[in-house]
């Protein structure tokens, strides 16, 4: 479904990816694991789009200069020109880290506003399926989204990027400071949305240990470039990965 | 992979690295590296009456450095305390107006007026300010905006401070060199003395309230006692120039409260390069006499003003200054990926 190879994106002089490789198929959960720093992020921003619009800002601002090479290719199409509204259209949505949820729109406000693509009946029906995998959202429709708990803010985020009718959904750090528990429901809710929607779904995280249960396929990021690829059997099998991402 | 594919690289010169990090003065290269262009920025300034051509543009160069205090004031405040201001024309009003009082009423002679003024234009503007200061956003600007056309208008309307004639009589400096070079001297002392006050102790707590007020409340610290400092430093700059100019112009009226006085500051700002504070100088020097050419055009100037602006902000946003100090400092080459 997504491939992208030889991705290249540098911060000024700095490598943040470098050469890195990595695959989607069709109805997969994709893991990507790396530490700080590793280019978790700017992976995500640069296959959503993000960083052409980053590298634009900055251009116009006389900042870093943002060099991204490579080839990113979805359902068979080229798509490293596109831009990111583009891109989402296409059906490649981000779920960004920290959530970015519109805080002073309330939660149903939030969903409109991430159904902006799909049309008047998918909106619908969607909302009441983020409804439904989420009950937590029910109670809260008519809450400010700054007022949310952190859980409530990423089950939203997720909400929101299912509204846009993605067919690859990116969920960047979707665990990033949640409590074991909290973790547990968004995992599993990630895995019904891939079951029952059929979507293709790209998590990273820095500690893989609560996503391994879902995960097809996964990617270990270091300094930028993807060291490490295989399925969670043949990373569970080697003793270094396990104890650096794993925790066993 | 496809190893045709070059990008361009941007390095810091050597001798930048040499001169900055290691202090390795070692030649008169690095010396001159590291003089050379504030050599050039205070011999350049000092040397301006000399070369102007007649008395009209030697006045004009004196009204650049007064827009230039304002544009200081402005930058100090905007990109290093995180205060959008648009009152310079309050400081020039009240500044002005203390001036003129103290000259024209007391007697005092402008060698102590305009200190005096300063001062105590910045005590009243600063207090004026407090009550909007624990504030985000804004309100600062909307505040800085609103007092100079409330205070030109109580005058307008309640006849005291000679109303709308204004206060005649005052002073001037003894001739136009010591006019022109106080307003220079006054121009380069606060440029060189703000760069040094943004990187003392001070100074970067200050520039902190900037990023991120709650952290430095945490750090148990007064937000709004170091935000008040910064303001009551950037008004007095503000009403230096003030008194300065109610001193040229021998008169103080209500049109110190022009809206020219808090426009023309910004627009330096942006044309200059922001949060560089040589940049708002070098803008001044380079809008103020533009606006004085184009006095032939009548209102039609604004419109000249308004797409030059507009371009620097589409193409340049960052500044001249910005730029320059980036083409001084390094270099660019394409390498190959």
């Amino acid at each position: 479904m997504l491939e992208a190879s030889g991705l290249m994106v540098f911060y000024e002089n700095m490598l943040a990816l470098n050469n890195v490789r990595v695959r989607c198929d069709d109805n997969q959960i994709v893991g990507v694991f790396g530490a700080n720093s590793a280019g978790k992020s700017t992976l995500m921003y640069a296959l959503s789009g993000i960083m052409e619009d980053i590298k634009k800002k900055e251009a116009m601002a006389g900042g870093e200069r943002i060099t991204i090479m490579g080839e990113i290719r979805f359902m068979g199409q080229d798509i490293m020109a596109l831009k990111p509204s583009l891109r989402a259209k296409q059906g490649i949505v981000l779920c960004p880290e920290r959530r970015r949820i519109f805080s002073e729109s309330s939660v149903l406000e939030n969903l409109r506003i991430g159904g902006y693509l799909a049309t008047t009946s998918q909106a619908k029906e969607t909302m009441e399926y983020v409804f439904q995998i989420f009950p937590a959202l029910v109670k809260l429709k008519k809450r400010t989204g700054g007022f949310l708990s952190g859980g409530e803010q990423q089950m939203l985020a997720i909400g929101r990027a299912l509204m846009a009718q993605p067919k690859l959904l990116l969920l960047d750090e979707p665990l990033l400071g949640l409590s074991p528990l909290m973790q547990a429901i968004l995992i599993r809710g990630t895995k019904v949305i891939r079951d029952q929607r059929k979507i293709a779904v790209m998590v990273t995280e820095q500690y893989a240990r609560p996503v391994l249960p879902i995960v097809d396929y996964a990617f270990i990021l270091e300094n930028g470039a993807a060291v490490m690829e295989g399925t969670r059997d043949e990373l569970l099998s080697n003793p270094d990965i396990r104890s650096a991402y794993f925790g066993v | 992979m496809d190893t045709q594919q070059q990008r361009k690289e941007r390095l810091d010169r050597g001798i930048k690295v040499r001169t900055d990090g290691l202090y390795a003065l070692m030649g008169w290269q690095e010396l001159g590296y590291l003089t050379l262009p504030r050599l050039i920025l205070i011999v350049g300034m000092l040397a301006l009456p000399l070369l102007m051509p007649g008395m009209y543009w030697q006045r004009v160069i004196t009204i650049v450095c007064i827009y230039a205090l304002l544009a200081l004031s402005f930058d100090f405040l905007a990109h290093f305390v995180g205060l959008v201001s648009l009152g310079g024309a309050f400081f020039i009003g009240v500044g002005g107006y203390f001036s003129a009082i103290f000259n024209a009423s007391f007697g005092i002679p402008p060698l102590f007026s305009i200190p005096m003024a300063t001062v105590s234009g910045a005590i009243v503007c600063t207090l004026l300010l407090i009550p909007c200061l624990p504030l985000r956003g804004v309100y600062f600007a909307i505040v800085t905006l609103m007092y100079p056309l409330a205070l030109a208008r109580v005058i307008e309307a309640t006849d005291i401070l000679g109303g709308t004639d204004g206060i005649m009589g005052i002073d001037s400096f003894s001739n136009s060199w010591v006019e022109q070079y106080v307003a220079i001297v006054l121009v380069l002392l606060f440029l060189f003395g703000l760069r040094r006050l943004v990187n003392t102790d001070i100074g970067l707590v200050v520039r902190a309230v900037k990023d991120n007020d709650q952290a430095v409340r945490a750090s148990g610290m007064s937000v709004n006692f170091y935000k008040a400092g910064a303001v009551f430093i950037a008004s007095g700059i503000g009403c230096l120039g003030g008194a300065c100019l109610v001193h040229i112009y021998m008169w103080a009226g209500i049109s110190l409260f022009a809206l020219d006085f808090s426009i023309l500051p910004i627009a330096a700002t942006v044309i200059g390069g922001s949060g560089t504070l040589v940049g708002p100088v070098l803008g001044c020097l380079i809008l103020v006499p533009i606006s004085e050419l184009l006095r032939d055009f009548g209102t039609l100037r604004i419109v000249f003003y308004a797409i030059l602006l507009v371009c620097f902000v589409v193409f340049r946003s960052e500044g001249l200054m910005v730029y320059g100090e980036r083409k001084y400092h390094q270099f660019e080459r394409w390498v190959k990926v």
